[in-house]
């Protein structure tokens, strides 16, 4: 088990990174709430050990995307639209990002969390297949396909290749 | 990478309530795997306990097991000694001369029950040849418990299997440590202890290559004031009175039977 300080640490510094996977996939706060304490647990207790900070990340972001995967075949996943996911947020939302956002969530989940992991986290397609276990070919269509519907809603502004 | 995707997913962001109760969660989490039994002191300390209660338990049931309580003594020529156990399954089988040890080569009696034994001893080819002539076959069994008549009846019921004479005789157990101590086998060396009432000058090592026959024959001799028992080997009609009581009988030869014990 890990450090309580060790555990706290990595609240702190990938909360965020966590708390959006959440978003992507939950669309609400008691859901997001639920995985994002199930992930951080097992973070603390698991014991893998990490070569690097990437290589820990990316064990929490695998982590995560299968907590909420998990979750949402859960029965009690309760369902919810996009609009209310962008109304629990915290921050202010501008009516343009919260288009994107809209669209971002609205994807089929396939697309959510290449589309999320390449251009939030920038990640390269071989190094998404290897968090998503998928293999880098399929990883070039998904972010293709999830593209293409991206532009299709937000009409081919601001979606760099 | 500088986009809208960017930019909006920029604003997704944990908040501090979540942060803060996440990691309470997380300190109540681990309080409680942690408790005293989850200590890896506590959880050392039990698992060696378990250890050393599973060794006890182990030794002791093996030892208790392997703790000779009776000994069944078969000399003819041959002396062979089988130990038993608290539940009749022999733990040694022992030979006390060259003859006995030229039987025990070829059988595998540990673990069997005495009476599976005696039948298997009787009935190999090597001890054949000993019981087949008017040499006087003995049983002589020692027992915690008074146990010694119940072995001694099933040795008799073995015999009468198998179609052989045999004289059954019970001893005192503390006599088996004294004849092992002398190099004999319980039976020879309670015959020794027979004869020796007789002639003082007898030692258990000039006993030790004597069969059973000629022992007994020695005390019919003193017996009778040097004359020869005209049954040969019947020692046990006129032999010398014995601290312990003998068990005795006398079968016709010739029915052959499949096996006396008890499966």
């Amino acid at each position: 088990m890990r450090s309580e300080g060790e555990v706290n640490h990595a609240v702190d510094k990938y909360a965020d990174t966590v708390q959006r996977i959440c978003f992507c996939y939950l669309k609400n706060q008691a859901d997001t709430e639920d995985v994002f304490q199930n992930v951080f647990l097992k973070y603390m207790l698991s014991d893998q050990r990490f070569d690097n900070e990437e290589h820990e990340k990316a064990w929490l972001l695998r982590v995560a995307i299968n907590t909420c995967k998990d979750q949402l075949k859960s029965f009690f996943h309760r369902r919810m639209v996009p609009l209310d996911a962008i109304a629990e947020l915290e921050t202010e939302v501008s009516e343009e990002q919260g288009e994107v956002l809209e669209a971002v969530l609205s994807l089929p989940g396939k697309y959510k969390d290449v589309i999320y992991l390449h251009y939030y986290e920038g990640y390269s397609a071989a190094e998404i297949g290897k968090i998503l276990n998928k293999k880098e070919n399929t990883i070039y269509s998904l972010l293709s396909r999830g593209r293409g519907l991206l532009r299709e809603k937000l009409g081919g502004d601001g979606i760099d290749e | 990478m500088t986009n809208k995707v960017q930019e909006a997913l920029e604003q997704v962001q944990a908040k501090e309530a979540l942060k803060a109760s996440t990691k309470e969660l997380l300190k109540g989490e681990r309080r409680r795997r942690t408790r005293v039994f989850r200590h890896p002191a506590v959880r050392g300390t039990l698992a060696a306990a378990c250890m050393a209660l599973f060794l006890i338990l182990g030794i002791g049931g093996y030892s208790w097991v392997q703790t000779p309580v009776s000994y069944v003594s078969i000399d003819v020529n041959p002396s062979i000694e089988l130990a038993l156990n608290r539940l009749d399954r022999v733990v040694s089988a022992t030979a006390y001369n060259s003859e006995g040890a030229e039987i025990l080569k070829e059988l595998s009696l540990k673990g069997k029950r005495y009476d599976v034994a005696i039948d298997t001893i009787v009935e190999s080819a090597a001890m054949k040849p000993y019981l087949a002539g008017r040499d006087a076959l003995v049983f002589t069994v020692a027992s915690e418990g008074n146990r010694e008549q119940g072995i001694l009846m099933q040795a008799e019921h073995c015999m009468r299997h198998a179609g052989y004479v045999s004289t059954g005789v019970s001893a005192d157990l503390a006599l088996v440590s004294a004849a092992h101590d002398s190099g004999l086998s319980l039976g020879k060396y309670y015959a020794y202890l027979q004869l020796s009432v007789y002639d003082e000058t007898v030692t258990p090592d000039s006993c030790k290559d004597m069969s059973m026959s000629e022992i007994h024959g020695m005390i019919e001799e003193h017996q009778h004031g040097g004359g020869h028992s005209e049954e040969g080997n019947g020692w046990h009609h006129g032999r010398p009175a014995m601290p312990e009581e003998s068990y005795e009988q006398k079968e016709p030869k010739g029915h052959h039977g499949r096996g006396c014990h008890h499966e």
